[in-house]
């Protein structure tokens, strides 16, 4: 299991990552297609769910091949549930492996969390019990699914308002094992670890020290709202100052890793999501010029 | 609990319509700021109201016309009985207008105007088609002699009138097709999506048997028979209307010449 020796140590650690672009980009939204159709997006990539363009056509598959004439894509899935008990969704699967490769997806990425009973779908990320048993569950199925892509999975942690009497592990040694064992990519949404730290009452920053820096591929921002005694993730609201602030430090730690805005509820103006990405870069550029000027001077 | 149990009981208190049991606290973990109760509530309320939205976005004209409270309580009675059955969130719907029309106080034009927003988005949402056929594109020889096969996302619906009159006319709408009326008559209605636009167009009744009869492989020659009245003359001129109507709304995908008819 990943253990970092030092906290304080590892959440300077940084990496090699630096020295690669800086990539910020946004999840697309229906309010924006009409505009994207005409001029395009500002950014250095772009993320879909991949649920609303799986086999339909019309104006959603028009925006994806507008955008992705111009920019990599990522694919974002909110449906495959992971740890459920259900059977994989094999067509849901295939169609997604279909996409993927049609778009040549920059990452193919869902949460961890069970989203399915019954043979349902929840449209909702509902947490695992952080137990070995539901490791190996999880495991198993990332296997499964990576075969079936052909490619690696990330997974994303969500967010969360309760934890099970049952649980042995923390959300963040479950995630780093999961990942570990199955050979899983990290999406860490610094968003959700924020909300998770205050619903649950743990350290966002030990959450970040307790994910492995080399399994990290993308980070999300977003914003949440006060839920009354809790803290709602309804990405409905600008990113907020304390999870920018964990943002510099994720960056610290993980390194020049692409950084998505999502925005969900009362979606703003596509420019106002577009200032919000190249806000996430100014972040970046200003926690890296140090360490990119430390690198130039090195023999 | 192993794994199943856990995930069952979760999702029996997540999508529960009768409040919590009695027995979180020896599943989840509560705090002094927030309960078991409470924390389990977030859920409740997240997976009703998340597939309510979902429901209203589809059915917002349906849900303008019910009124919101009404169609609040009959959402979340219709999810309660129907939950998703589809990765996609907008397709938990399905059902929807027929569980409307299994209920006696709703009125007819209210289930059909449900109809017709399920149409509209299962024409926004239908594959593309492979080409679009132009009347110029075809041979004038073959042409009596082909099968019309039509692009993915039209559809005909059978629809009471006054459905079509709450249907506002809106930019994205060709035609309601019909003013409100106080009497239950029924029109036939195309809904098809023309490049990205979902379109609905009532259709008279001999255009819709026309067209019933060519989705379903019959000929240009066998379903242009249904225009034959006494005046041949006019007969030529209607049909030729009517199927150069579908060339220019987009409605043909390819013909393929057939050896019988």
């Amino acid at each position: 299991m990943h253990r970092p020796s030092d906290p304080q140590q590892a959440l300077k650690q940084g990496s090699s990552r630096s020295l690669r672009p800086i990539q910020v980009g946004f999840g697309l939204r229906v309010s924006h297609y009409e505009e994207i159709l005409k001029r395009g997006i500002r950014a250095d990539f772009a993320e879909i769910t991949s649920e609303n363009f799986l086999g339909r056509g019309g104006r959603a598959l028009a925006v994806l091949e507008r955008v992705r004439a111009e920019l990599p894509v990522a694919l974002h899935g909110v449906s495959l549930s992971i740890g459920g008990i259900e059977p994989l969704n094999r067509g849901y699967l295939t169609e997604l492996a279909g996409l993927a490769t049609r778009i040549d997806a920059l990452s193919v990425s869902d949460h961890l969390c069970f989203a399915s009973f019954g043979g349902h779908y929840a449209h909702d990320l509902w947490p695992l019990p952080y137990t070995e048993e539901a490791l190996v569950h999880v495991v198993a199925r990332v296997a499964e699914v990576q075969d079936r892509l052909g490619r690696q999975l990330l997974l994303e942690n969500v967010s969360s308002y309760v934890e099970y009497q049952a649980s042995a592990l923390t959300e963040w040694e479950f995630l780093a094992e999961v990942a570990a064992r199955a050979g899983a990519g990290i999406l860490l949404d610094v968003n959700n670890v924020f909300v998770s730290a205050q619903n649950l009452g743990f350290s966002p920053e030990q959450y970040l020290v307790g994910i492995p820096v080399e399994r990290v591929e993308q980070l999300h921002l977003a914003g949440h709202s006060d839920g009354g005694g809790f803290l709602l993730d309804d990405h409905g609201s600008p990113v907020t100052a304390d999870v920018w602030r964990l943002y510099e430090q994720a960056l610290a730690r993980f390194g020049n890793v692409p950084t998505i805005i999502e925005w969900d509820e009362r979606v703003p103006a596509l420019s106002e999501l577009e200032a919000e990405a190249e806000r996430a870069r100014s972040v970046a550029m200003r926690g890296f010029s140090g360490q990119r000027e430390r690198d130039a001077v090195r023999p | 609990m192993k794994l199943a149990e856990l995930e069952r009981y979760f999702a029996s208190v997540a999508t529960s319509t009768s409040g919590p049991p009695v027995d979180l606290d020896e599943v989840f973990k509560s705090s002094s700021e927030l309960s078991a109760r409470a924390r389990l509530g977030i859920y409740n309320r997240g997976y009703h109201y998340r597939l309510l939205g979902a429901l209203a976005s589809v059915f917002a004209r349906t849900e303008r016309a019910l009124g919101e409270a009404q169609f609040e309580r009959l959402g979340l009675a219709y999810l309660a009985r129907h939950p998703s059955e589809h990765p996609a969130i907008e397709r938990v719907g399905r059902l929807f207008p027929q569980y409307l029309g299994q209920l006696p106080e709703i009125a007819g034009e209210h289930v059909d105007l449900a109809v017709l927003e399920w149409a509209r988005l299962t024409a926004l949402v239908a594959p593309d088609p492979g080409a679009i056929l132009s009347a110029h594109g075809v041979d004038p020889v073959q042409f009596p002699s082909s099968r019309l096969h039509f692009v993915p996302s039209l559809t005909t619906l059978s629809l009471d009138v006054r459905a079509l009159g709450l249907f506002p006319a809106v930019s994205e709408s060709s035609a309601g097709g019909a003013e409100a009326s106080s009497e239950a008559q029924r029109r036939g209605v195309a809904v098809w999506r023309k490049r990205h636009v979902v379109r609905h167009e009532a259709l008279d009744a001999l255009e819709l048997a026309a067209l019933e009869l060519a989705r379903s492989g019959a000929s240009v020659t066998r379903f242009c028979a249904l225009f034959e009245s006494d005046a041949p003359a006019e007969d030529a001129a209607r049909a030729f209307r009517v199927v150069s109507g579908w060339f220019a709304r987009e409605w043909i995908e390819r013909s393929e010449v057939v050896t019988s008819v």
